[in-house]
């Protein structure tokens, strides 16, 4: 039960993510390390910034040529055609070179976004496989994977608000110097407006957040109901819950609406509308003080369409900036569960450094192991025994009494604690990792298969093992008879998981998998799958075939399979009971002796 | 434009908001047209020296106004378009929804969870779009564009207005052109994001296969690989969106060129005034969007169309379960004669039953037995009616199945699937699935029953502990254990056990076979089960293989025959005891 409520407790914090609310350090902390992924690609992001500056320059030459134009030339009459058309070819230009710095900046700050993202895709799946096989016990699969595909997709949005806010800042300061150039008061005056703006822009992203989260909440709710209602169609049809289940889905359905129409009523209000207003109301009062300098002073109609160019241009980056902060909140929250990931601390078990031993006769030594999954509950106790090169030990016991954990702390894919594994008298930390996993060939019960072909399941990654050696090992342990008949054969295509093959095909497969990288030490978990008779002759021949020559430490489920092993250990919760040859532990008439009567009484 | 029609209905219903939403649409754009004459009739009369204070306020408090009524009149559109447009999404999904619970099996093994759910997201949104950017783009377009050429002509020049225009029609053209390769190069994207999805899945499924052959590098690199590629399919998205903003640019660029060298020389020519050409020049800021939108609006209603299209033919297939008129609407009886002759699932060959003939008395139990593939569940599933096109007949209590009501046959059933599937709602709520009314004594009865009770007792918050992604992980023999409760809770007539207890341990099967028998006597139960010891007490056995009876009988007589049953029956005795090992972890 321990195990069931720390997976409890696992799932829980990787689900309220979204409901948390994270405080401003932590949110700018979180962003801090994250934005180091970004480091890397730092020339994209710093070349596209500066060509935006160069954008938000151009924005206010533009206006000011326009304005020369119309005070010099168009004010005094009867200039000459050419000159005219001189200034029209001048602010073509403009605008042509004003598109080019447009697409590289843009290009370039969505390259940029994109190399992080998948840099921090590939950063985090090496992550994964520095852990232990704890981590992946105790998370979903389903939650890794969203971690690595979709939560990553947030940092797009995520670098886009720092563009957004970057750009508008260029935009504003550049309109501002633009402003002050023509006419200080006011550009002052505009200037005024900025405090309004900051404290909408500071409302909307602290009220919109809050709308936004809850109709993402109400949005992800509705597709979960959605899903598990298509998926549970037969008992929902069958308990007759039609109903029930179609009004509560359409009270979600209903919130969700809510939700949507409170965050349009928000935007409709803050938004752009706003900055719209605002951008109104600030060309009424720089219009009043235009007109009132005028009662004076001459003012050029130039300066008016100058200046209210730069209003439009102080205002205009704004809406976009105001829109893009409602997704940081995406991608804080999307950042703080991919550190959590990276963050982690259940790494793989490790060897000791500098570890560089070589197995060459495979001798196995188990002395006094204990081990346990959780700390608490202990589930192997004082494990002793010895295996000597060549011989074959046969582990048996009821369910539950540890057989498996004897191989998970021998592949080391689970630390042990108490005790020492020796390997050809060396003890098992002092192998490389490599090492271990090569001379030692362990057969899977559950024998997952890649999308692929046959041969690349026989050979996995490893390019060094030749398609003769593909088709020996197939041979050897008798698959080719099933493979020679499908289409394609050795390249025949392997989908999702191996669906169309049966578990017995999968098994053998399994076996030319081990076989093909001839390892030197043998572990074999029997497996319980129903196979039909014909198989598994197949497989009792081949698992004889593969021992040969080889140390085996073979689980079994039957005792024929292990009937010539030189040493038998029998388990009862985590303890060995019984020890010895078949005949020895025959004698004994104890553990061993019941199960066999059992089975011979069967036979 | 055939959306606009295929969507009339929800227009008509919503005649009021969208009447109001193009009125509010209007009243803005009129607004609109006031800032710009305004600047270019300010700056005139300043150029000239001619502003008196009195002419100033009357101007800029007109500009004042504008703004206000504009502020009010984008919040009344944006609120009465885009909420339609949320209020039609809402529409069309409880439709779909409510379509999808009256929908038969054959319909679900036609059309898999991930696409009816593309179908209820992707879709939906693309059709929901036509009733708000699609609405708004069309009539802004004719609205803005339309009145804003107006002001053009009547407040500037109608020739500078004709020929400055030229190249406006040119942003429509790019934003479609652009707009569909993008939608292309965005779904190549797609396909690689779900490339690297499966990548991630099936490494993260296989760590352990992986690990055990130290094939941690070489599968970093693989997905180093699919990295590689992305990005470069990516890269094309990027180049195309980043095209957008330049091309607008050039083609504004050469509308303001134009407007440069003819209204220049109208200007000198003291055709039009120099305040004029500044309006004007603003006009054109104002022509932008709607030009835009033209473009992009062919976008929104070819997608449009073509999900709208996609779910009005989800929503035309019909169930084949068909109820009577003037159906029975309670069961006769719970003794089942079973009569099929041949039965073959839609769009399939070979036939999935072939003479399956029984009959079982009320009261009595029937075991299902075979490999899996063999057909036990096809036989179940015709009796839950789950398919109705089968040669012959099924009787419960002397009634024809297809007589009955569907509630009436299927409220007297529990049935307990192979992947008794479970809602991520409470432990309790799960329990009471079929009866919400029930009381805390009888969901704990329930549980008792269903031998799952001392389970839940040490879960953290007990019967209100949530099941699923969200609370307790739970192990394949307690989610049995609580779909048999499940099944239990309205005491069923017939109670069907569809393989239920394979993960469950034997001690534990034991129990709950044990409190069937004594909370069930009188009541019929149908076991198919691939561990034989589920049946033992069955009145009955059919051996299936091949959708066919090969061997029948009880446990003795099948045992005394010598085949494939007593074979099994020996094979499983011995790994019953040996045991599947999880090392207590299950």
């Amino acid at each position: 039960m321990a195990e069931t409520n720390s997976t409890d407790k696992e799932n829980q914090t990787h689900q309220s993510a979204w409901t948390q609310s994270i405080s401003t350090k932590d949110q700018v902390k979180i962003i801090a390390r994250v934005m180091k992924y970004a480091l890397p690609f730092k020339s994209y992001f710093l070349i596209a910034l500066v060509f935006s500056a160069f954008l938000a320059t151009i924005n206010i030459l533009l206006p000011r040529l326009l304005q020369y134009f119309m005070d010099h030339f168009l004010n005094k009459g009867n200039t000459a055609f050419n000159i005219i058309l001189d200034f029209a070819a001048l602010y073509f230009l403009g605008t042509v070179l004003k598109a080019i710095l447009q697409f590289f900046s843009n290009y370039l700050y969505s390259m940029g976004s994109e190399k992080t993202l998948e840099n921090v895709r590939l950063v985090l799946f090496k992550k994964l496989h520095t852990l232990g096989m704890r981590y992946f016990d105790l998370t979903p699969a389903g939650s890794i994977v969203s971690r690595v595909t979709n939560d990553t997709m947030s940092l797009m949005d995520f670098l886009a608000v720092f563009a957004s806010v970057l750009t508008g800042l260029f935009a504003i300061i550049t309109a501002f110097i633009a402003m002050y150039t023509t006419n200080s008061v006011s550009a002052w005056i505009v200037l005024g407006f900025l405090p309004i703006l900051l404290l909408a822009i500071w409302y909307y992203s602290h009220y919109s957040s809050r709308v936004y989260r809850h109709m993402r909440e109400k949005l992800s709710e509705l597709n979960v109901k959605l899903n598990e209602s298509i998926e549970g169609i037969n008992i929902i049809q069958e308990f007759r819950q039609e109903k029930r289940i179609s009004d509560e889905f359409e009270a979600t359905n209903q919130d969700y609406l809510n939700a949507r129409k409170a965050m349009i009523r928000t935007n409709s209000l803050l938004l752009s509308s706003l900055i719209n207003l605002l951008y109104a109301l600030a060309i009424v009062a720089v219009l009043t003080h235009f007109g009132l300098v005028a009662q004076n002073q001459f003012v050029e109609a130039g300066v008016i369409y100058a200046f209210t160019t730069y209003v439009s241009n102080f205002f205009n980056p704004m809406s976009d900036m105001m829109d893009s902060l409602s997704s940081l909140q995406d991608g804080v929250v999307a950042s703080s569960r991919i550190l959590r990931i990276l963050d982690d601390q259940t790494y793989a078990p490790a060897q000791n450094e500098g570890a560089h031993g070589e197995i060459k006769m495979g001798k196995i030594e188990f002395r006094h192991v204990s081990f346990s999954y959780d700390g608490k509950n202990k589930i192997l106790n004082d494990i002793s025994f010895v295996a000597n090169p060549g011989e074959t030990i046969g582990i048996v016991g009821h369910t539950g009494s540890g057989k498996s954990s004897i191989i998970n702390v021998m592949m080391r894919f689970y630390e042990f604690y108490e005790g020492q594994i020796l390997i050809d008298d060396r003890d098992i930390k002092d192998y490389p990792m490599s090492e271990i996993r090569r001379k030692i060939g362990l057969v899977l019960q559950d024998s997952f298969m890649f999308y692929g072909d046959i041969s690349s399941n026989i050979r996995l990654f490893n390019q060094d093992i030749s398609d003769e050696q593909v088709y020996d090992a197939a041979k050897f342990v008798q698959a080719d008879r099933f493979i020679e008949k499908l289409p394609g054969k050795y390249h025949a295509r392997v989908i999702e998981g191996g669906a169309k093959f049966s578990s017995g095909e999968r098994q053998l497969l399994s076996f030319a998998r081990t076989v093909v990288t001839d390892p030197k030490i043998l572990v074999l978990d029997e497996a319980t799958a129903s196979i039909d008779t014909e198989t598994e002759t197949l497989i009792q021949e081949g698992l004889h075939r593969i021992r040969q020559g080889r140390t085996t430490i073979a689980i079994a489920h039957r005792l024929s399979t292990i009937r010539d092993a030189e040493q038998i250990i029998v388990l009862d919760a985590g303890k060995i009971v019984e020890m010895g040859s078949h005949d020895e532990l025959l004698a004994k008439h104890g553990h061993y002796y019941q199960l066999y009567q059992l089975q011979q009484g069967q036979n | 434009m055939g959306i606009f029609i295929k969507l009339s209905w929800f227009f008509k219903q919503q005649k009021k908001r969208y009447i109001a939403g193009v009125l509010f649409l209007l009243l803005a754009d009129l607004a609109g047209l006031i800032p710009p004459r305004v600047i270019g009739v300010l700056a005139d009369l300043m150029n000239d020296r001619q502003l008196t204070l009195q002419l100033l306020f009357l101007w800029v408090g007109l500009l004042a106004l504008a703004a206000l009524v504009q502020y009010l009149s984008r919040y009344g559109w944006r609120n009465m378009i885009w909420g339609g447009a949320a209020t039609l999404e809402r529409e069309l999904r409880t439709s779909l929804f409510s379509h999808f619970m009256k929908m038969d099996e054959t319909f679900f093994q036609r059309h898999r969870t991930g696409d009816l759910m593309a179908h209820a997201t992707n879709d939906l949104n693309a059709i929901q779009n036509v009733a708000g950017a699609g609405i708004l783009t069309l009539f802004d377009s004719i609205l803005t564009g339309g009145t804003t050429i107006i002001a053009m002509m009547v407040f500037v020049d109608w020739r500078l207005t004709l020929v400055a225009l030229i190249p406006m029609p040119l942003l429509a053209v790019s934003a479609r052109v652009l707009g569909r390769r993008l939608h292309q190069a965005f779904g190549e994207s797609q396909a690689a994001f779900s490339r690297l999805n499966d990548k991630t899945q099936e490494s993260i499924s296989g760590i352990k296969v992986i690990k055990t052959f130290d094939q941690n590098q070489p599968d970093v690199a693989d997905f180093e690989k699919i990295i590689n590629k992305t990005v470069r399919i990516n890269r094309k998205v990027y180049r195309i969106d980043s095209l957008f903003d330049p091309t607008t640019s050039i083609i504004i660029g050469l509308t303001y060129a134009i407007t440069i060298a003819y209204g220049g020389w109208l200007v000198t020519t003291h055709v039009i005034t120099l305040g004029q050409l500044i309006s004007f020049v603003s006009y054109i800021g104002a022509l932008v969007w709607p030009m835009f939108a033209i473009g992009r609006l062919f976008n929104v209603i070819e997608r449009g169309n073509a999900s709208y299209d996609r779910v009005a033919e989800l929503l035309g297939e019909q169930s084949l379960i068909k109820e009577r008129p003037g159906a029975i609407e309670a069961l006769a009886g719970s003794s089942i004669d079973y009569h099929v002759a041949q039965f073959t699932y839609p769009d399939d060959q070979q036939p999935a039953l072939t003479k399956i003939d029984f009959d079982l008395a009320a009261g009595g139990t029937l075991g299902l037995v075979g490999r899996v593939g063999a057909g036990k569940t096809t036989i179940i599933k015709l009796l839950l009616r789950e398919f109705d096109n089968y040669d012959g007949t099924i009787m419960i209590g002397g009634k024809n199945v297809k007589d009955y009501t569907l509630e009436g046959l299927l409220s007297a059933i529990g049935y307990v699937p192979q992947d008794n599937f479970l809602f991520s709602s409470s432990v309790r709520d799960n329990i009471r699935f079929a009866a919400m009314d029930k009381s805390d004594l009888e969901v704990q009865a329930a549980a008792q029953q269903g031998a799952i009770h001392d389970d839940i007792q040490n879960f953290r918050n007990q019967y209100d502990t949530l099941v699923g992604e969200k609370g307790v992980s739970l192990s394949g023999g307690q989610k049995q254990r609580l779909a048999i409760s499940r099944a239990l809770i309205t005491m069923p007539e017939i109670l069907i056990l569809d393989d239920a207890l394979s993960a469950v341990d034997a001690k534990t099967e034991m129990q709950i076979l044990e409190n069937l028998k004594q909370e069930r006597h009188n009541k019929t139960t149908i076991i198919a089960s691939h561990r034989l010891s589920a049946v033992v007490n069955a009145s009955e056995i059919l051996v299936i293989d091949d959708g066919r009876v090969v061997e029948r009988g009880t446990h003795e007589q099948l045992l005394a025959l010598d085949g494939w049953y007593a074979e099994m029956w020996q094979r499983q005795q011995i790994s019953a005891e040996m045991g599947a090992d999880q090392d207590g972890r299950d």
